[in-house]
């Protein structure tokens, strides 16, 4: 490439600030790349010392002459931190800073290159606080659960089982016309106790922070899976466990899963994969029942709170949710959440 | 008569289970605490031939009635009347020497039959 060529390059390049230095750091070239970052023009700038760049707060603290000390020694230098443009609002920069020698090795200046990093810090940024954010939700949610599953456990169901007790009192206290309705009336509270019994056992925290994912999910099933009537198989393929937020959200994605399993897919076995892809966790959770499209509760939007709860946990942590009809019958849930760290 | 102290923190499991034992004719219930401090100070004063307690209850809940009875009311027996079946306060309550342990929603009827076996030996 001839050099008027490259100079054209140089001076052209619209992204990078590239420019030149004397061996005393004073500005001795400029591109229009250095113009657009920095909001200086080239006849403003030529002759004054790079320092100008810098808050003063890093010159109180002598960055750039070390820095330029930091090429000699090395060669090079690259940094990221605040710089400041002409108007004395900043950006975050990438600097390198690259010393240049003669052929007889004394030291000619430097050139220097500077790209505005501030649009990839902001979403750096927003993604962290978005991480943060996920973090408290879960946190939130779970903290809320666990106060529901103690209210439930501690008042609701004390007092329905009183009631139960009063009930059966009461039916051996009346004759054989009315017994038969109380009667009926306390199994009716009965029922609803185990079905409280039940909501209490799905509300309550997973012991993940003890055992791993794995594990929990293992004892729930071991526990759901017979009152829900099904065989069940874990598969576990991760190569590593997700971090505790990402396990809870999995977990409780699972747990909706397994409650659709039941209620919906008249299924005898359910089937839990989890594998490391991608960066994150995938899971799979897949029944051998009657399918998606003869589910009629599907049809009739039953299942609907359940699909979009599970959807948006996974969306929310940043993964994703999906179910479809197995090949071999049956349906299969399928989600999966980065591992960030 | 077997006498028997009932020990539940919610007033509505008390009064139930106060109507369901006082309904029997060989049963008589002395006292019904609200938490584990009186049930202890309690089951010392009456000492009763059964004592039903909750698990989960102010004061150090059942385990700390059934450790503390071991030797202030050692004549008393104890039935552990719970709303969850914990495995581990199940084994915690057998090493203090608890060997009844019912989930509440059970028929009235199994109540009244664990209370009268724990006090049969006494009255044999």
């Amino acid at each position: 490439m001839p050099e008027s060529a490259f100079q054209l390059l140089v001076e052209g390049v619209l992204d990078y600030a590239i420019f030149m230095l004397d061996p005393d750091g004073h500005i001795v070239s400029w591109n229009i790349g250095a113009e657009r970052i920095k909001g200086y023009t080239e006849a403003e700038v030529l002759g004054r010392h790079f320092s100008v760049f810098y808050p003063p707060e890093d010159i109180a603290a002598g960055k750039p002459e070390r820095e330029l000390e930091s090429a000699v020694a090395d060669g090079r230098l690259e940094d990221e931190g605040w710089r400041l443009r002409k108007d004395g609002t900043r950006f975050w920069a990438n600097v390198v800073i690259t010393a240049l020698f003669d052929g007889d090795g004394r030291l000619r200046g430097f050139g220097k290159v500077t790209r505005d990093m501030t649009e990839r810090r902001r979403a750096e940024q927003a993604l962290l606080e978005r991480r943060r954010l996920v973090t408290h939700l879960v946190e939130a949610q779970e903290l809320e659960r666990r106060r529901i599953a103690w209210d439930v456990h501690d008042d609701s169901i004390q007092s329905m089982v009183a009631v139960g007790m009063r009930l059966q009192l009461l039916a051996d206290r009346l004759g054989e016309e009315h017994a038969p309705t109380v009667r009926r009336l306390d199994d009716a509270v009965r029922t609803a106790v185990d079905r409280l019994r039940l909501l209490v056992f799905r509300l309550r925290p997973p012991e993940i922070a003890d055992r791993g994912l794995v594990r929990a999910i293992t004892a729930y099933l071991a526990d759901a899976a017979p009152a829900f009537g099904l065989d069940h198989v874990v598969r576990d393929e991760l190569e590593r466990e997700p971090p505790a937020d990402t396990a809870v959200t999995i977990y409780r994605i699972f747990q909706e899963a397994l409650a659709n399993v039941h209620k919906h897919a008249r299924a005898s076995t359910v089937e839990v994969r989890l594998s490391t892809v991608d960066r994150g966790t995938l899971v799979e959770v897949s029944d051998d029942g009657v399918g998606v499209v003869m589910s009629a509760d599907l049809q009739a939007g039953l299942e609907h709170f359940g699909m979009i709860e599970m959807r948006e946990r996974a969306e929310t942590a940043g993964g994703w949710w999906t179910f479809a009809a197995r090949p071999g019958g049956g349906t299969s849930v399928r989600f999966w959440l980065p591992t960030t760290p | 008569m077997t006498t028997v102290l009932i020990c539940d923190d919610d007033a509505l499991i008390r009064e139930a289970l106060h109507e369901v034992l006082t309904a029997e004719p060989d049963l008589t219930v002395v006292a019904a605490a609200r938490n584990a401090t009186d049930a202890v100070d309690l089951a010392e004063r009456h000492s009763p031939d059964v004592v039903v307690v909750d698990i989960r209850m102010p004061g150090g809940g059942g385990i700390h009635v059934a450790r503390e009875l071991r030797h202030r009311c050692p004549s008393a027996r104890i039935m552990v009347f719970s709303a969850h079946a914990d495995p581990a306060a199940i084994a915690e309550m057998r090493l203090a020497g608890v060997t009844e342990y019912l989930v509440k929603g059970v028929p009235n009827r199994e109540i009244v039959a664990t209370v009268r076996k724990l006090a049969r030996p006494r009255e044999l």
